[in-house]
């Protein structure tokens, strides 16, 4: 009984949003109820491709690391024969967790209650007292295996997975957008790597905040982020994302940023990485916009951006991924990696890392005035109010039109400062909350 | 780049102690590093730091040998020079360092000192426990990080410097939700 009240609240509050979202208008308690939650639980993390890691970081056979789907937890291994495999990380007898490390290189994962064996293909391989203690048919080891995840599909390098078996194919899903991570993921033959392993840490935020955030919110970066242009880590004036585009395309979107005319194609990068693109994307280089911040929709978001040290060194470029991982209606866990090409240099690699970690991740510079506002904003919206209060997400519905010319897929924007690629983000989510995606 | 490494930056094999009267001094300086900070004089506390400071605080991954090798010898919550650890502080005079605004209430709990002779004369190494409480505004919960430090302090003319300081936190999955403080 307490569930369907549960259920309805939710239900109720999705109309509510849907209903108030045609006017451009969002109800603030979405960021933080316990119903709308569960809901996502089921409705998003349930049928959405969801980042699980970076082939790099398990290059070798045998090398997993553990990650998470919400509440389900999955090994991502390279097997034996060089496939990689995404396991419920539960034993198919009386579902202990089989792996207990967060990375590392085996050959089987071995429950720790009653000694089953898996080998890292996910196939049940030991029974300890087998003979003794089963019965003919009670035992049947070729369908228990660990329960891999229903979909698991790589993209560049990069493995999602979905707990849906119908979910379309990643491709499918990520559709236009993929056009657009040519330019995080093409630069080099070589292509990216993980350097080291992700930070972690928890933010009492909802983990829409963080998509939204990414996906569409060049304007934020004036007022939130002015403290890092005062001391010169951001190259300003504080209005750097005014000028900028945004475009949504597939199952994300995401926001670049207006170079000065003299920055040249490709932001100054060397002819060869020019080379690698085709004429739409050079074009786009040409008009001086750079790719910046962006979302994928659930909870990936990523962002190309350069920190400067001093006024007397150039900025130094870095590239993070991250994950918004729900684990409460007002917290969420951030995983966030750094990238690199991985043919670069040891030393840019280094320099590369140090330029992240000023600017993002748990101690970053900017990264910490984002978790502020979102820690705020979900502690407001767990209030009683926060369901009559409608928050604003109108910007640039009046004054701007896509662009007719722009060179790629997708609707383009000729400014960073609208919400038209929230819009898209939680036009996505309504979609998926309704079941009508 | 290799995930993990067996080393903890810091550690020698055997440590020798050194005399009281330095013992005193290093014991003091750490406690009077946990006032600056706790009182927010972060430029008295960048006085304390050597020019060519190290400070860093690596990621720890849960592994199933545990110890030092799950500290990463790649990635770090804090990679940090002078230079860094200046603009940090720089920052937080701007008046527009929200995460700081207003500003974090911590207490720097330093315990468990342990000094040994360094690799070079004037050089020792200091190890602490550092418990670091921390609230924000009004809210009724706090944040509570713990650590071993592993610091290398130097003797100059101008007294004692931090040359280097290695953060080993006791937690895979930082439960603060931004590292605005340093430890």
């Amino acid at each position: 009984m307490q569930q369907l009240a549960a259920e309805e609240a939710g239900e109720v509050l999705v109309a509510a949003a849907r209903a108030n979202f045609r006017d451009g208008l969002l109800p603030a308690k979405i960021f933080n109820d316990p119903a709308l939650h569960a809901m996502e639980l089921e409705r998003v993390f349930g049928r959405a491709w969801i980042f699980l890691a970076h082939e790099t970081e398990i290059p070798k056979p045998g090398d997993y690391v553990l990650r998470n789907i919400a509440e389900d937890e999955f090994i991502v291994v390279r097997d034996a024969g060089g496939t990689v495999r995404v396991l419920f990380n539960s034993c198919r007898h009386h579902g202990m967790k089989v792996c207990t490390a967060s990375m590392g290189n085996t050959a089987y994962f071995t429950c720790p209650y009653h000694g089953w064996a898996y080998k890292n293909t996910g196939e049940l391989s030991a029974v300890p007292h087998e003979k003794e203690i089963y019965g003919e048919g009670e035992l049947d080891r070729k369908t228990a295996g660990l329960l891999p995840a229903p979909r698991s599909e790589s993209f560049r390098g990069w493995i999602f997975a979905s707990l849906d078996q119908n979910a379309p194919s990643l491709l499918e899903y990520l559709g236009d957008f993929t056009w657009y991570l040519d330019f995080y993921t093409n630069k080099s033959p070589a292509g990216l790597e993980v350097i080291g392993v992700p930070q972690r840490w928890i933010v009492h935020a909802n983990w829409k905040l963080g998509s939204a955030n990414f996906i569409g919110d060049g304007y934020h970066t004036s007022t939130t982020h002015l403290s890092t242009v005062k001391i010169g880590v951001i190259v300003g004036p504080a209005h750097f994302l005014l000028d900028g585009a945004q475009v949504t395309a597939g199952a994300g979107g995401l926001g670049f940023r207006k170079m000065a005319a003299d920055a040249g194609a490709g932001r100054g990068y060397p002819e060869h990485i020019i080379a690698r693109f085709d004429a739409a994307h050079r074009e786009i280089w040409k008009r001086g916009y750079f790719p910046g911040h962006g979302t994928i929709f659930p909870n990936l978001s990523f962002l190309s951006a350069a920190s400067v040290e001093a006024r007397d060194k150039p900025p130094v470029p870095y590239f993070t991924l991250r994950v918004w991982q729900p684990i409460a209606p007002d917290a969420i866990e951030v995983w966030s990696w750094c990238l690199i090409e991985k043919d670069a240099s040891e030393p840019v690699k280094r320099a590369s890392y140090e330029s992240y970690v000023l600017s993002f991740g748990s101690s970053g510079l900017l990264e910490q005035d984002d978790t502020e506002n979102w820690t705020s904003i979900t502690s407001a919206a767990g209030s009683r109010l926060s369901r009559n209060q409608q928050l604003n997400y109108r910007m640039g519905t009046k004054l701007l039109k896509p662009m007719p010319d722009w060179p790629g897929p997708g609707e383009a924007y000729s400014m960073d400062y609208t919400e038209a690629n929230e819009r898209a983000f939680y036009d996505m989510w309504l979609r998926y909350m309704e079941r009508r995606s | 780049m290799s995930a993990a490494t067996d080393q903890r930056p810091t550690d020698r094999p055997t440590a020798v102690p050194v005399d009281e009267g330095t013992r005193r001094l290093v014991r003091d300086f750490l406690l009077l590093e946990a006032e600056l900070l706790d009182d927010r004089r972060f430029r008295d506390w960048l006085d304390l730091l050597a020019p060519d400071i190290n400070y860093r605080m690596p990621v720890r991954v849960t592994r199933t040998k545990g110890g030092s090798a799950e500290f990463s010898s790649d990635s770090y919550h804090f990679i940090e020079n002078r230079q860094r650890l200046g603009l940090r502080v720089e920052r937080l005079e701007t008046g527009a360092a929200w995460a700081e605004e207003p500003p974090s209430r911590t207490r720097h709990f330093v315990s468990n000192i342990r000094v040994s002779v360094g690799a070079s004369a004037g050089e020792v190494q200091a190890k602490s426990n550092l418990l670091l409480y921390r609230t924000r505004g009004n809210a009724p919960t706090h944040d509570l990080l713990s650590a071993e430090r592993h610091d290398l302090l130097r003797l100059g003319e101008d007294g004692w410097k931090l040359a280097r300081r290695t953060i080993l936190l006791d937690q895979a999955t930082v439960t603060t939700h931004n590292l605005s403080v340093f430890l």
